[in-house]
């Protein structure tokens, strides 16, 4: 009964951990989108204030104007308007005439078309002219006088500083309350995220003492956990008869980028599927540390809660959502930490909007980081086969994963492209702080990015170590180039 | 910085805010609501006549149906053959807590809702745990099973079907059959914009998003965290749902339900509307459900060769779908997008066509 009544206390105990990171994560954010949220504001008042000036310099301004220029000022786009129509209708004549003139043979006719579009023209022309001295007419009445038209230029300079002036007073002014709630509104939100912290820290010394009685047996059976981030245990995995995975063991460490290699049908791909959990494997211990540092064994979850877990993998032949764009294909990958349930999403509720909101923006922030923000409305379908791999890799960031599985990331790319992603991993394990473990043929890509490389064959391991002790392994040679 | 000044100044402001929720996904929906009860309050003085009215409710109940089926079939990418027997499930229930167990129409409506999804729920547990067409054969036997049921069951009244001959009270409105204009249409409507909705913000919602991983990629989508079986669950109740309200609506609209209408044509003929519609928009599941539902009751009965051969019509539709699959596998609403496209594109060929020829060449 106390054993049940533990194990409960620690599933609640997670759902809670799990629920505090997400909220000190979102509340991470939450600064940023204030910041942008009373940076609009501030431009909105600033704007409204230039408007609020807006009419009264107008006024002066079209005062100082010269007779000729205040003319032009109220008539310049009609007339415009007017000598573009005549333009076209001259144009027009002069295109029918020329039809009528092709159709013609007779001198005596030619001459007459000629005669009648001239006289057409004429009238056109004097129409126009007609027009515009009654379009200009209004606007002609006025006489100002040099003295004047000086008076009022000066007028409006004094009140055009005058308006600059006052701007430049109230952007101050309202520039240094700006600051003063920006820097409240982060306190508040640091405040928030400092308590929450606080709860976390103590929800996890709770927790701590019910996991390390629970799982004294997987803890007892780790020896140097310390620097390793996965730890496969004579992993045996069996097809009917065919054994395609025989009795694998090696330590994935923290922080390094982990190759495994191995001729076709060597079982690779079966060790991604059987650590992700798409196979069960026949025997054999997978221990992962996740995101909260706990030990746990792999074969204890369902497939769709590895990613939960902090592990997250691509695959061979690129699985984009075809009939999504590539933005919403990110928020694909971020499924996992929508918090909001079916409910939400029927009503379209605030904190839902919120919750896309803020993955809306870590998912552009990943793809500006990779060079992919130019795609982000695209959709899959046509885009070149190096840029959908590296959507793909992006799309394993949503979650800030401990571990990233590639699943032979060059397959299908030139050698450029594959020199970008062999860039783009490093700049990955770099920036994101992440582990990358990964299968491929390219030697040449496993060579240059690799820090520790295992190498199999037909399902058992031949060796493990750097590059170059792999590159100079008898038995490695072998099984690539073939025996005597 | 610099106050500069434009000469032109904004006017109507409104216009603009106008133009602006005219691009919300919600207007041309509400547009729609308001202009089908338009039709009712104008026609129901006497200008149109009662028989193109009339045909209309049906044909939205079973635009009804054919919304869950689009989220269904386009999104989850699973099919079901069993949305007639849902349909003749809800109608079913509704008309016997009514008539028989004595429950106001309005808690028979609920009470059967809940029945219903329960019953697809233990459907849907049992056949989505495979992969493949075994929903489709599930829902089959399931269908024909109900169609028996009601065929000999004496609470549905068997073969000679049930009658709700006195009238039913559904949320303030009276509907029977001595009524030529039935209110209940405006009850319908409602209904239908408010599933229209729903069905608009879940697609667009990460449940959406997740129906469609599921559609496209199984593997990627568990990989990303997405359970298949409770996102399969949910679309189907969710169809199941929409196929029941649909089938409740029929029953308080039209008073009657016998046991052949909920036959394995009707399911088909969802299925038809969805796919000649196009099976992931809302419009075109619209303009699928009039073409198949609408034309057989407004055009097709006017033709003296389906008069004489009654079933002809399912003829007419399956040669549809053979059609659109073959010619158009986006649906009737991609040739509306298509059609657009290219009337613009010639009235701008058109117009440069007659330019050249009044101007001269190098306009």
């Amino acid at each position: 009964m106390a054993k049940i009544f533990k194990s409960l206390n620690k599933v609640l105990l997670e759902k809670q951990i799990s629920k505090l990171t997400y909220q000190i994560e979102l509340l991470e954010v939450d600064t940023d989108l204030l910041k942008d949220k009373l940076d609009k504001r501030f431009e909105k008042a600033v704007k409204a204030e230039i408007e609020s000036y807006r009419p009264t310099l107008l006024e002066k301004e079209i005062k100082q104007l010269s007779n000729e220029d205040f003319v032009i000022y109220h008539t310049e786009s009609k007339l415009e308007k007017l000598e573009k129509s005549y333009d076209l209708k001259k144009r027009a004549l002069t295109t029918s005439k020329i039809r009528k003139l092709e159709k013609t043979e007779s001198a005596e006719e030619k001459q007459t078309i000629e005669k009648d579009s001239k006289t057409k023209l004429d009238m056109l022309n004097e129409e126009l002219k007609a027009k515009k001295a009654e379009l200009l007419k209004p606007y002609e009445a006025r006489n100002l006088k040099a003295d004047e038209l000086k008076q009022n230029h000066k007028a409006f300079k004094e009140a055009e500083k005058a308006a600059l002036e006052s701007l430049e007073a109230f952007k101050k002014d309202l520039s240094e309350k700006h600051e003063e709630l920006i820097n409240q509104k982060q306190a508040q939100v640091n405040q928030k995220i400092e308590a929450k912290k606080a709860k976390l820290a103590t929800k996890k010394a709770l927790l701590k003492p019910i996991i390390d009685r629970l799982n004294d047996q997987t803890a007892s059976s780790i020896e140097s956990f310390d620097d390793a981030i996965l730890q496969v245990e004579h992993l045996t995995m069996n097809f009917g008869g065919l054994k395609a995975v025989d009795d694998l063991s090696f330590d994935v460490k923290k922080g390094e980028i982990f190759g495994l290699i191995g001729p076709n049908g060597a079982g690779k791909t079966t060790v991604f599927n059987c650590i992700t959990q798409f196979y069960k494997p026949t025997s054999g211990k997978m221990i992962f540390k996740n995101n909260n540092h706990d030990i746990i064994s792999l074969t204890d979850y369902k497939v769709h809660d590895v990613i939960k877990q902090g592990i997250v993998r691509t695959f061979q032949n690129v699985e984009l959502i075809w009939e999504l764009s590539i933005l919403d294909n990110m928020l694909v990958g971020a499924h996992s930490l929508y918090r909001s349930n079916f409910f939400d999403h029927s009503f379209q509720t605030f904190g839902f909007k919120r919750e896309e909101k803020i993955l809306k923006m870590r998912a552009e922030k990943i793809l500006t980081d990779l060079d992919l923000y130019a795609y982000k409305d695209f959709y899959p379908l046509g885009l070149p086969y190096g840029i959908l791999k590296r959507i793909e890799l992006a799309r394993t960031l949503m979650t800030h994963p401990s571990l990233i599985i590639l699943d032979e990331p060059a397959a299908g790319l030139n050698d450029s492209e594959t020199e970008d992603l062999a860039h783009t991993i490093k700049k990955i394990q770099k920036e994101y702080d992440t582990t990358i473990f990964l299968v491929e043929h390219d030697m040449g890509l496993v060579m240059s990015i690799c820090d520790t490389i295992c190498a199999i064959s037909f399902g058992k391991k031949l060796a493990i170590g750097t590059p170059l002790e792999i590159q100079n392994h008898p038995q490695v040679k072998e099984a690539y180039l073939g025996g005597e | 910085m610099k106050l500069t000044y434009d000469k032109k100044q904004e006017k109507h402001i409104w216009l603009t805010k106008l133009t602006q929720f005219s691009k919300h996904p919600y207007f041309p929906i509400l547009l729609l609501g308001f202009v089908l009860i338009l039709l009712q309050v104008i026609g129901s003085t006497g200008v149109i006549k009662p028989s193109v009215l009339n045909f209309l409710s049906p044909v939205l109940t079973r635009y009804i149906v054919a919304l869950g089926f689009l989220m269904l079939l386009g999104y989850a990418g699973l099919a079901s053959l069993g949305t007639a027997g849902f349909m003749g499930l809800g109608a079913y229930l509704v008309g016997y807590l009514f008539e028989t167990a004595g429950v106001s129409a309005e808690m028979a409506f609920i009470i059967g809702l809940i029945l219903s999804l329960v019953l697809g729920t233990i459907v849907g547990f049992i056949s989505l745990r495979i992969e493949g067409m075994y929903l489709a054969i599930v829902t089959l036997g399931l269908s024909e099973i109900l169609k028996n049921f009601f065929q000999n069951s004496p609470l549905t009244g068997g073969a000679m079907g049930m009658n709700l001959e006195a009238g039913i009270k559904f949320l303030g409105t009276f509907s029977s059959n001595t009524l030529t204009y039935n209110p209940v249409y405006y009850i319908i409507v409602i209904f239908m914009i408010v599933l229209m909705i729903w069905t608009i913000n879940i697609i667009k919602s990460p449940t959406g998003r997740a129906f469609l991983s599921i559609k496209n990629s199984t593997s990627a989508a568990q990989a990303m965290g997405i359970s298949l079986l409770k996102y399969r669950l949910s679309a189907f109740l969710l169809a199941t749902l929409f196929a029941v309200t649909g089938g409740m609506l029929t029953m308080i609209r039209s008073l009657t339900a016998y046991p052949a209408t909920w036959g394995i044509d009707l399911s088909l003929n969802v299925l038809a509307a969805v796919v000649i519609g196009g099976t992931k928009s809302i419009w075109g599941v619209l303009i699928g459900t009039f073409i198949i539902f609408g034309m057989k009751d407004l055009i097709l009965v006017k033709i003296p060769f389906f008069q004489t051969y009654k079933n002809a019509h399912l003829m007419f539709s399956g040669a549809l779908i053979i059609l659109v699959v073959m010619f158009y596998p986006g649906g009737v609403i991609k040739l509306f997008t298509d059609l657009k496209a290219l009337v613009i594109k010639g009235y701008n060929k058109l117009i440069t066509v007659w330019k050249e020829y009044r101007y001269g060449k190098d306009i």
